[in-house]
């Protein structure tokens, strides 16, 4: 090829990206508060006005881990609940609040049926008042999460839906897809982006950190089951923690 | 004096029309099959008679349109209205060429006065009054002055009603309840109109239909059957009480087929409009949030639409009550702290204890222990003694659990080795 003849950059329209590279965010975004995770979305956050879906072996576990600092954001930048659709467990006011999203934040929808919690997430999408939704959907169709989808773009919500591992191998609308995993420590597979494809997981602390330094203090240099010396946790308000009658089991 | 005639293209929204025509002057009357109106005394509030028809006739939104025509005098009008109904071209003299069918007191002595040639309101004029009152009864001669302005025109004026009620009657007999959708849709456009004339939002309607029957395989039945649809802030907005209406029918039975449908209002509030607001992100799209929990309560249960309410307590489960979203309640905070799970167990699960060791999903290892518990002794019941742990469980992470303690722990250990142990929450 001859030197002065040079490849052209053809100037790439809004939605379509190179490989290598991440999409430009075409809506606003709200951070996930993991730093980790935020370099690895395109825009750096959480898409706000599309759905994000998380598989998991058993639902319940790194939910909040996952979305609480992203949801305290958004709390804080707008009045009004976070919506839960058919949560697999009541979620706990006074732990979330202390994470930044109070418990009186949240409306719980509890639906059995199917098609009830469809309905049901739909509306909450439809509502100007609501900051985001997670919804739990174990056996949604790909048409009818494509238009929560819609429901989400056309009202610029934040919405989570939970799926099982199961529907890996479907097609889905969600602009991210995340796979989450692990006990000890959150494993995070971003199966789909618009970006390249992700090689190894993201890992994630799996508790809080007020938690884990509980645990760490538990650890501690020396385990010694001293009746006396056994407070060490750092706990404020509970320091009372132990009596001796208690420590001798 | 200037008139105006109306007739609304549907013959059940007559009333409604009425109301509509409230707005505009405090004469309207009912006559025959139209609506009168004398709007001489409010035509230059309104910028003119043009306009006055104008944003009478246009933008009538809840309502199907109108037909009208408007004369110096009520039956003028009127006689306008029946031509232009007919499809005939108004007269060029008025009102000495209007036919006299156009004329209610007249329409029955046609045949006879056409016999005589006598065809409109001059030739009636020109007659003899003395014979025609003989002839045909006074009643005609004074509907004629009036038509001519020689009289004063009386009519019973229209007055809104200070509650709305109106029945209706279905076209055919209902068999189930959603069937009735859409006479309460027609209902309910009415009630706006009502709304708005009113300047009144609804807090509280009841819905009434009259079954057919009176017994049903030898059970009595009651005559009516009622349901009443409630909303937490005054609305004009029927989208929401039409939805909210055809939720409530999708879930209720008739007991037997139904013939007359009615709409009431309980409890209406004045209402100073929607708020809007220049800014344009104050206006955002979609429904409030007690629209979209009055709906969710009415299809799931008002127990399946809950909110939480914290209270003073240290039994976790206690921590916080839940209650309907739609009875609402102060928002309230109790202390919070990060060490709690934020996966609460609606109640705590027993679990299995093998060889003094708990299990779920494995054997648990308990890593810390968090704090004791003795609270509840002064309800009824056994007291809770309990003491909590963090522990980890092989496939479900970390989990919070407690055990039961004995009263006197010293000599509950002496007795019973064997603790009953809880899972209550979760770390996720």
């Amino acid at each position: 090829m001859p030197a002065h003849l040079r490849l052209i950059e053809p100037a790439l329209p809004p939605h379509v990206w190179r490989v290598p590279e991440f999409a430009q965010a075409q809506e606003a975004i709200v951070s996930t508060g993991h730093a980790a995770l935020d370099a690895q979305l395109p825009g750096g956050g959480w898409p706000v006005g599309s759905m994000v879906e998380v598989l998991q072996a058993r639902a319940g576990p790194h939910v909040w881990q996952l979305l609480l600092p992203g949801l305290a954001q958004a709390v804080r930048k707008q009045a009004g609940p976070v919506a839960l659709v058919s949560s697999p467990f009541d979620p706990f006011g006074p732990s979330l609040g202390a994470q930044g999203l109070p418990g009186e934040r949240l409306l719980c929808v509890k639906a059995d049926k199917p098609a009830a919690r469809l309905w049901a997430a739909e509306q909450c999408l439809r509502c100007a008042d609501v900051v985001a939704v997670l919804a739990w959907l174990p056996q949604a169709k790909s048409a009818e999460l494509r238009r929560l989808h819609m429901a989400a773009q056309q009202h610029d919500k934040l919405l989570f839906v939970f799926r099982g591992l199961n529907a890996r191998q479907d097609s889905s609308p969600a602009r991210v897809r995340l796979l989450a995993e692990g006990v000890d420590s959150l494993q995070l597979h971003i199966l789909k982006r618009r970006g390249p494809p992700l090689e190894k997981p993201l890992v994630l602390p799996a508790w809080s950190r007020r938690v884990a330094a509980l645990l760490d203090a538990r650890k501690g240099p020396a385990p010694t089951p001293a009746p006396a010396g056994a407070p060490v946790v750092p706990l404020h308000r509970r320091s009372h923690v132990l009596d001796r009658t208690a420590a001798i089991t | 004096m200037y008139w105006i005639a109306l007739r609304p293209s549907h013959e059940e929204e007559r009333t409604a029309w009425g109301w509509r025509a409230l707005q505009f002057t405090p004469r309207v009357a009912q006559v025959d099959e139209a609506l009168l109106l004398e709007v001489s005394g409010s035509e230059r509030l309104w910028g003119g008679r043009k306009r006055l028809l104008r944003s009478l006739v246009q933008g009538c939104e809840p309502l199907s349109g109108a037909q009208w025509a408007h004369g110096a005098t009520s039956l003028v009008a009127l006689a306008l209205l029946r031509l232009k109904l007919r499809g005939e071209a108004p007269p060029a003299h008025l009102p000495r060429d209007l036919p006299l069918d156009a004329l209610t007191a007249a329409r029955e002595h046609v045949p006879t006065l056409e016999r005589t040639g006598t065809r409109t309101w001059g030739d009636l004029r020109t007659l003899p009054r003395a014979g025609v009152a003989r002839r045909f009864g006074a009643a005609l001669l004074d509907a004629l002055d009036a038509g001519y302005g020689d009289r004063p025109e009386r009519y019973d004026w229209l007055q809104l009603p200070e509650e709305f009620d109106m029945k209706f009657e279905l076209a055919a007999l209902a068999t189930t309840a959603p069937e009735l959708m859409w006479s309460a849709q027609r209902l309910l456009t009415q009630l706006q109109v009502w709304l708005q004339a009113r300047h009144r939002g609804v807090l509280a309607l009841e819905l009434e239909w009259t079954l057919d029957l009176r017994r049903l395989n030898g059970v009595r039945l009651p005559s009516h059957e009622q349901l009443t649809v409630r909303t937490a802030q005054p609305t004009q907005d029927i989208s929401h009480l039409r939805r909210l209406v055809s939720e409530h029918l999708s879930r209720a039975t008739l007991s037997a087929p139904v013939n007359h449908l009615r709409l009431r209002s309980i409890e209406t509030m004045p209402w100073g409009g929607a708020d809007k607001s220049l800014l344009p992100e104050d206006n955002v799209k979609g429904e409030r949030l007690h629209q979209l929990v009055e709906r969710l309560s009415v299809r799931l249960g008002e127990g399946n639409v809950l909110v939480a309410q914290a209270q003073e307590d240290h039994r976790p489960e206690k921590m916080q009550r839940w209650v309907p979203a739609r009875a609402g309640g102060p928002a309230t905070t109790n202390h919070a702290d990060a060490l709690y799970p934020p996966w609460l167990l609606p109640r705590p699960l027993p679990l299995e204890v093998h060889n003094s060791v708990p299990h779920y999903g494995g054997p648990l290892r308990r890593l810390a222990r968090l704090y004791r518990v003795e609270t509840g002794w002064w309800e009824g019941g056994k007291p809770a003694l309990r003491d909590y742990f963090v522990a980890r469980s092989e496939e479900a992470g970390l989990v919070w659990i407690y055990r039961e303690r004995p009263l006197q722990l010293a000599q509950g250990l002496e007795h019973a080795q064997e603790f009953r142990w809880y899972l209550q929450g979760l770390y996720a």
